[in-house]
This record gives structure tokens, sequence and C-alpha cells, in this order.
């Protein structure tokens, strides 16, 4: 299977300059692991997450199918309007992990760092601007971010809107909750209602966003029960797995296929038992490191439990004051303001979960998560449980030293498998 | 005292309570304690506030949440102890309606906690008359070469760097250099609603949603001659306007990256003296020269980090002799060795020279030099009298990599320079030839043996070495690692090239051009010929002999 990726990703690069070409060859590409994924599916893998890898690809090939009808958007953009106008986000993290899937993240980072990015920015960013640069994203109808968790969003929303000449919005974020600032975002998001109007040509329906909103609940009100069941189930996992959860927490959460995933998660986790140490991931995962696959992949001995960015707003939310409850979502969510939220919500999943050991991801170039690391570490070994941070990528193989990550984990196990289970 | 950080702190309402306001500017060359408590890849300058903090026990902070890197700044101070008062202020990115109203309040909560923590009251009076007591205005002085400084906040030493260089700094539109617009405030109006406009109407920086203005100095002053595009190691929100802006205004444009601290100052220096040298389209700074003789002899001294190189040359163009030593703990008294070295093989003393140029890293410290001027002022000149086909200079050095460019004439027209990172240098070889335990002089002709295509995909100086050590624990062939090295360090060369668009031909100088596999690996990418001369060492020297001898001649 790696020989034909690697096939396929040579073509990819070699074809650079016939952009595209290049457009094709990903969607076909897509379009034949969503094939895959749904035709000969591994059966080990529960129900609902086999399901949620083909309807990430649903997800994730809508814009490229029908880039007149969808925007440009990062993890913690209000994608809920877009689902209540029937617009298709292009979520640029996902598409930049894609690209390392496809083995053509080094030659898009070069390109990006060529034309003058610095180096040191995260690689989901490196990887998408160098695609914009090789001219091999489709052009989409605009670009939404939101400010939370990242620096970078608002200046590569802002370079991709300039490149292709597209309408652009940046929700500014306050760093605190009050009734102020949620008046802040809402002239915000009805600024964004009518950017997406006047630049897609439909009408926004405060009614249908209701319905979003509902959706929306739903699937959370299952994810809760999923959360409830993980504390005395564990369920086949992987890191891949995981990753894929993102789009389902955030910006696909108002769509149907979402919901039913949901529901079948929460089916799902009841039919197995509980196993092995429970160990909790903080931030994102590199899905193509071989050491951290063969210690979490589907393994019973050290069940990976969740990762803290599926967790990061659970609330219900208010359907009758849509705007108002988005606004609030993103304000309250816990990776914005003061890095203590995002630790006490961990600290929470850690009691909740019965969680042995935790694993922090310091992701290149990711300063607001790495930057509060030590902190982080501080808390949860003051609750006696074994904390290991580790220095690597999630997009660019090669800051990934895969023998120190191998010497750091095995290490970590030995260690969790020394002490008596904290739970 | 209450330190800051950010300009669009509203430090005046402190300095109202009778309490002085510092920004921080860290003189701190380490991040000892700062990399104990946080990640060593956040912003640099975030780095050195912590770590000025934490010294100089500065027990008043205010923050705003302008980038990640502070608002984790803001989350550690908030462990330390000794700290008394710590506030962060919500700086909104928008400058409507909404946006002021929120800032004004932000103002208004500063005041509020400030009054609880001192226990002071807040004089609206006394703040209205110190807001009316602040100007603005700034003369502009037209020199000879105008420089806007624009990018990431900047440390004194490099606006210094510019004016030594012959430079004058026209406009300072960095959050060090750039200030708000104050006005008079009228007695019916709000000062604190004054205050929060002045503040989000000044110059935005690029955290700011709107960010139009930014570029109108650059695009509509006409007289100025060269812009410097500065910014700060792990702060990376600046390189996108660099990135955008690059290819498309008309002044030649220099990208100057520091730490903050000063342990980087001389490549620093290098890079500015050498982008005024090419703005002025002629050398630096002469020295008098007492040395007039009138058969002239010219002596070049390159003072490079590992070696220092020597070329003596007569006016017939004629190398007498050359040296090449290595440079040592001490720069000029190597100088002085090598240049004794080459006299003797030129068999000539001292007295017979008629003019010195230093050139290199250590070239400031040669103070009995008649004159001063970069690297790559000298690698282009060295390269092109050379072969006059050579449009673009590999220059890799013990510690230093450049690409040069030049036209037809031979002058500089673009060059990029690597940051303090020594990945693909020399120094990089030389910790490759320990670990691999093989002389650095027989890495290259070993590694052209090559049977297995291995990869070494981190450029990174240290995952290198990690990624070398793992194929020695798989029992690869050293010949394969070495390729495999080979490649990695070309891969950077060439990513350089593509930057500045290098063009044909292709001239290898410095150390690691002897390296006969890094070559054949460069040639295979770039799929031509380059060029290495029989000493490509000195090269540097030849250039800086060669600028000493135009001086004599006029």
């Amino acid at each position: 299977m790696e020989r034909v990726i690697r096939a396929y990703s040579s073509l990819i690069k070699k074809n650079l300059d016939k952009p595209e070409l290049v457009k094709f060859l990903i969607r076909l590409g897509l379009e034949v692991a969503k094939l895959w994924v749904d035709y000969t599916g591994d059966k080990y893998v529960p129900e609902s997450l086999r399901y949620l890898n083909s309807i990430c690809f649903k997800f994730i090939l809508e814009p490229l199918r029908e880039p007149e009808n969808s925007g440009f958007v990062n993890l913690l953009a209000p994608t809920e309007i877009l689902h209540s106008m029937d617009i298709y986000p292009l979520f640029i993290e996902a598409y930049s992990s894609f690209t390392s899937g496809f083995y053509c993240e080094d030659i898009l980072i070069d390109k990006a760092t060529t034309e003058g990015i610095s180096d040191t920015l995260c690689s989901y960013h490196k990887a998408f601007l160098g695609a914009l640069e090789f001219s091999i994203l489709p052009r989409l109808k605009f670009a939404l971010t939101s400010s939370i968790l990242c620096d970078g969003n608002s200046n590569t929303f802002r370079y991709i809107a300039k490149r292709y000449e597209i309408p652009y919005l940046i929700i500014d974020i306050p760093y605190e909750y009050s009734e102020e600032s949620v008046s802040y975002v809402v002239s915000q998001l009805k600024e964004m209602i009518s950017m997406i109007e006047a630049a897609t040509q439909k009408r926004f329906d405060i009614d249908r966003l209701r319905e979003i909103i509902r959706l929306e609940n739903e699937s959370k009100k299952y994810l809760r029960l999923y959360l409830e069941e993980l504390k005395s189930h564990t369920m086949p996992n992987s890191i891949s797995l995981e990753m894929y959860k993102l789009f389902v927490t955030h910006p696909y959460i108002g769509r149907e296929e979402t919901s039913k995933f949901f529901k079948l998660l929460a089916e799902d986790i009841t039919k197995y038992p509980n196993s092995g140490y429970r160990v909790f991931w903080v931030h994102i995962m590199p899905y193509f490191s071989y050491p951290i696959q063969r210690y979490l992949n589907f393994n019973e001995d050290f069940n990976l439990i969740g990762c803290d960015l599926n967790f990061d707003y659970l609330e219900e939310m208010d359907e009758r004051r849509p705007l108002e409850a988005i606004a609030r979502k993103l304000i309250l969510n816990v990776n914005n303001g003061s890095f203590k939220r995002k630790i006490d919500n961990i600290k929470k999943l850690i009691v909740d979960l019965r969680i042995d050991g935790v694993i922090h991801f310091c992701q290149w170039g990711c300063k607001q998560s790495f930057g509060g690391f030590m902190l982080l570490k501080k808390e949860i070994e003051k609750m006696g449980i074994p904390f290991l941070a580790i220095d690597g990528d999630a997009v660019d193989r090669r800051n990934n030293p895969e023998e120190q990550i191998n010497t750091r984990l095995s290490a970590f196990f030995e260690l969790l498998e020394q002490r008596e289970k904290r739970w | 005292m209450v330190g800051y950080v950010c300009k669009y702190t509203p430090y005046l309402v402190i300095e109202s309570f009778g309490e002085k306001a510092e920004r921080i500017e860290p003189e701190v060359n380490n991040y000892e304690i700062a990399n104990s408590l946080t990640h060593s890849n956040i912003c640099s300058y975030a780095k050195l506030v912590l770590e000025d903090i934490i010294r100089r026990e500065i027990d008043k902070v205010i923050l705003t949440n302008c980038c990640d890197s502070i608002r984790r700044l803001y989350d550690i101070l908030e462990t330390l102890s000794f700290i008394r008062f710590l506030h962060i202020i919500d700086l909104p990115r928008k400058r409507d309606q909404r946006g002021r109203l929120l800032f004004k309040n932000e103002i208004i909560r500063l005041i509020n906690r400030y009054e609880d923590f001192s226990g002071k009251g807040f004089d609206r009076i006394k703040f209205r008359s110190l807001l009316n007591s602040m100007t603005s205005s700034v003369e502009r002085r037209y020199k000879d070469l105008n420089i806007v400084l624009i990018g990431s906040r900047c440390k004194d030493s490099l606006i210094k760097s510019v004016e030594e260089s012959g430079g004058s700094i026209l406009y300072n539109l960095t959050c060090t250099g750039s200030k708000p617009q104050y006005r008079p405030i009228g007695l019916t109006e709000d000062p604190i609603e004054a205050y929060a406009n002045i503040l989000l109407d000044s110059y935005p920086c690029i955290r700011m949603d709107d960010i139009k203005e930014r570029l109108d100095i650059i695009t509509g002053e006409k007289r100025i001659d060269g812009v410097i595009y500065h910014t700060v190691k792990f702060c990376d929100l600046y390189s996108y306007e660099y990135a955008d802006i690059k290819d498309k205004i008309n002044i030649p444009l220099l990208k100057v990256e520091t730490d903050y601290t000063d342990t980087s100052e001389g490549q620093m220096r290098t890079r500015i003296q050498a982008f005024i040298e090419a703005l002025r389209g002629r050398n630096n700074r002469e020295k008098e020269f007492k040395n007039a003789k009138k058969k002239l002899i010219v002596a070049g001294i390159d003072s490079g980090s590992t070696s220092t190189n020597v070329v003596i040359l007569d006016s017939d163009r004629k190398i007498l002799g050359y040296s090449i030593l290595p440079t040592g703990a001490k720069s000029l008294e190597s100088a002085y060795k090598a240049l004794e070295e080459a006299l003797k093989m030129a068999k000539i003393n001292i007295e017979d020279l008629s003019y010195i140029v230093a050139t290199g890293y250590g070239r400031i410290s040669i103070s009995f030099a008649n004159l001063e001027v970069t690297e790559i002022t000298c690698h282009a000149k060295g390269a092109f009298f050379l072969n006059r086909e050579i449009r673009t200079v590999i220059d890799i050095g013990g510690q230093d990599s450049k690409i040069i460019k030049i036209d037809r004439d031979g002058n500089v027209i673009d060059f990029v320079m690597n940051d303090k990172c020594s990945a693909g240098t020399g120094r990089f070889l030389e910790n490759m030839s320990r670990v691999l335990e093989i002389p650095v002089e027989r890495m290259g002709e070993e590694s052209l043996d090559w049977k297995e295509d291995l990869e070494i995909s981190s450029m990174c100086t240290v995952f290198a070495e990690s990624e070398v050590i793992s194929l020695i624990a798989k029992n690869k062939d050293r010949r394969d690692i070495l390729h495999a090295l080979n490649k990695s360090i070309v891969r950077r060369i060439v990513s350089f090239i593509e930057r500045i668009e290098g063009e044909s031909r292709y001239m290898m100088t410095g150390g690691v051009a002897k390296n006969i596999g890094v070559v054949r690996c460069l040639e295979e990418r770039l799929g031509e010929k380059v060029i290495v001369p029989d000493e490509p060492q000195i090269v540097g020297a030849l250039g800086s002999a060669l600028i000493g001898l135009e001086r004599l001649e006029g």
C-alpha cells in the first residue's frame, strides 16, 4: 500500500508545474481513498469509527468537488452558519494533514519557506501555504477564521484571501467572557453572514441555523453519553481515528452525519470491556509516527482514551438565540483565554476518565500549546499522574526524530507498568 | 516600576498614579531560567522578557493578549510568587465601534485593578493633563541613504548597526519605533475614550485585522533607498508580510532575523553592511591610507569563523602569495600570522603593502586594515574575477552559508544567508565527521562510492545527528550515510538558491567546496557543472584584495 501512495506522491511532485492536473490528482486520491475506506475497511475497527473514517473523506471531498459552493475555514471557525446555508467548509488543517498522508508535505513546506514564510511556523500552515504558492488549492468563495487557538490563522487566511482575491473575515474572539464580548462577537458573526451571502448569492435563514444548533446539541448529548461510558469501557482506537474525531467535534458538528456518528459511538462503547492502562493525549497527533502507532493503535494494554482537543466545549447551546450561543461557545472554548482553563479541563478529564498517564505533544511551531506545557506538567504531576512531553510535527515527517520518540515512549510505558494502576 | 511590553499598553494610566512605567527591553543574553519554565521554541523575545522579569524581580507587569507567546508568558508569570501585580489587557483586533468600546472598557478595568492594588484613586484631571503633555511629532531628516526599518520589534543594536554602516533610519515602523499620534484632549472629552482611540489608531502591528496602512509609507515615500525587514526568531507572524511584499516593492529589501540577544550581532552586522554596500554601489567607509607606494601591492584578509585566509595581489592582479590558517580563539592574532605567512610566500615585507582590506566574520577586529568590507561583496568580487560567467556564488564556510547573486558586471544583486543555525555549514560536517569517525578531508571522496540511496530528512544539525546515529545503529554503510548527508546539505543550498532565484553559472567557494561529494550532489540537483576554484577558501580574501586595488587606482 505504501508503495502505491509513494508512487502517487511522486506523480504529484513531478507535476507541480501543472496545478490543474495536481488538483485533479489530489481529488482523485481522496475519492479512491474514500472508496477504499467504504469497501475494504478494517473489520476490527468498531462500526462507528469506520463510519467516522468514511464521513471525514466525504467532508474533505465536498469543497473539492464543489469549490463554487465552499469556503476556507480553520478548526475553530463558526461553521454552523455555513452548514445552515449548505455551504461546504474546507478546513485547512485537514487539508495539510492529507498532504502528509500523500507524502507531499515536504515539497509544499519547502516552497512556503522559500517564498519567505518562517520555517518555525506551524507546519499545518506552512504545508497549506505551500499548496497555495503552487496554486494547487481550489479557489473557494471566501476565507473565514476565528482567532482562537493559534496566531497563524489570521495571517494565513489574510494571505490566502489576498492571493486568491476572495473576501476574508477573521472573527476576533475576546479573551474573557462578558456581555460586551458576546456582542462584539455577534456583530462579527452578522458581518460574516453578509460576507457569505454576498460571496455565494445564498440567503441566510436563522431558523435553519436553529436546526443546525439542535443537531449540534444532539451530537453533544451523545458525546457526553460516550464520555460517561468511557469511564468504565475502553474501545479500540488509533491515533488517526482520534484525529478524525476533530472533524466531528469541530467544523462538522452541526451535520446530520455527525449526529449519526456520535449516536453509533455511544452505542459501540458499551460493547467493549475495560482493559489496560488508560492514556490521555494532549494536543494533536503525528498519525504517521511509527513508534506512536506501535504503542497506541488498537493496543489493549495501553489504551488511547482520548485527546483534549475533542473535549474543549461540551455545553448545550441555546437554539433560541443561535448567534449568541455560537459567540458564547467561541469565547468559552477552553483553548481561549488563560491557559488555566485548558489545565482545569484536562485535570477534570483525567479524574472523570480515570487516566493513568498523559502524553503532551509539542507540535512544531505551536507556541500557544507548548508555551504552557511546563505549567500543565507541574499540575498533572501534582495529581500523581505520569506526564510525558514529546517534540515533533504532525505534518512534516522530517521534524520527528523517530528514535528519540521511540525511546521516550518506551521509557514512559515501562514506567506506567512499574506503577500500580492509579484508579 | 511597572513593566510592560506591547506598544498598545495604556501605560499613561499607570504613570497618572505616580508610578513609573517601563517598556521591558531585555539586556540578558541567555534563556537559562526561561527554558526551565517553558518550551525553548516560544518567541525569543517573550523568553527574554521572562528571564529579565525574574532576574530583575520586576514585581508589577502589564501584558496584552497580543500573541500566543505573550499569552503563555502571562500564564507562567501568574505562577511566580514574587509578582505582586499582573494584568493582561484584551486588545481587540478590530478597530470598529465595538472594538473601541471593548478597549475603552479594558482601560477602565486596568484603572480599577490598579486602584485596588495601590490603594490610590485614579485622578482624571491629572491623567488628562498627562495625555495632553505627550507629543508625537518627529522631524524627518533625509540623508544619503534613507532606510525604512519594519517588521518585529528590534533592539537598539540593530539600529546602531545600520547607522554605523552608513545608513540612516528614516522610519522605524517596528513596535519599538512607531509612536501613537497624540492630540490635545478637550475638557469635555472623555480622556479614557480618547486614549483608547489614540492607541488603537496608531500604526497597526501585524496582529491587527486591518493592516492596509502598514505599507503606505513604503509605497508612498519617494526617497527610500532600502527597506530592512526584521523578524524575531520563533515569532512567525511578520514572515507573512515579508513573503507578500518581497517581490512587490521596487525598493531593495533585506530580511534580518535576530533572537533578540546580542550573541549574533556579528552576523547581523555583516548582512546590514553588505546590504548598505550594495545600496551604495561602492564600498563602505574608507580609512585614511598612509601606506601609498608607487608599486601597488595589496593584501586581502578574510577572517572567517574557522579559517583566516590571506591573498597578496600586485597591480597586475597577480597573486604573489596566499595563506590559509585556522582562526583559533583570537582573530587578530590569527590575522597577523596568516598575513606573515602570505608575505613570506610573496617574499615581501609588510612595509611593501600599500593597502590592506579586511573581510569575514572577524573583520572588525583587524585594526591594522585600511578598509573593512563584508565577505558578501568580496566573494562576489573574487568569484567574478576568476570567471566572468558566474552569476551565482555559493559560499559555504565554517559557520555561515551564503548564496550571492551577481549581475553581468559582477555587482551583488541579491544574497541570502543562513541564520544562527549551523545546518549545512562546515561546522555541521565537522560534527558529522566526529560521529562517523572520518577526517573531514576524506568525507567527500569516500561518499562518491555510495550504493544505497539513504535519506536524512532533517536539515537541523541536532536532528540530523540523531538520524545519522540511528543509521549507524542500523549498520548502514558509512559511504551511504555520507552521501545522504551531502544530499541534505544540498537540499538546503538549493532552497537558498531558489529563494533568490539564482542563475547559471554557479561557483562554489568556502571550505565545504573542497568536499567533492557535496559538489557532485549539487551538480546533480542543478543539472550543470559547478565551478570550484583551485583554492576555494581564498576567494573572499582575493575579492577583498581586488577591492583594495580598485580603491588605490581610483
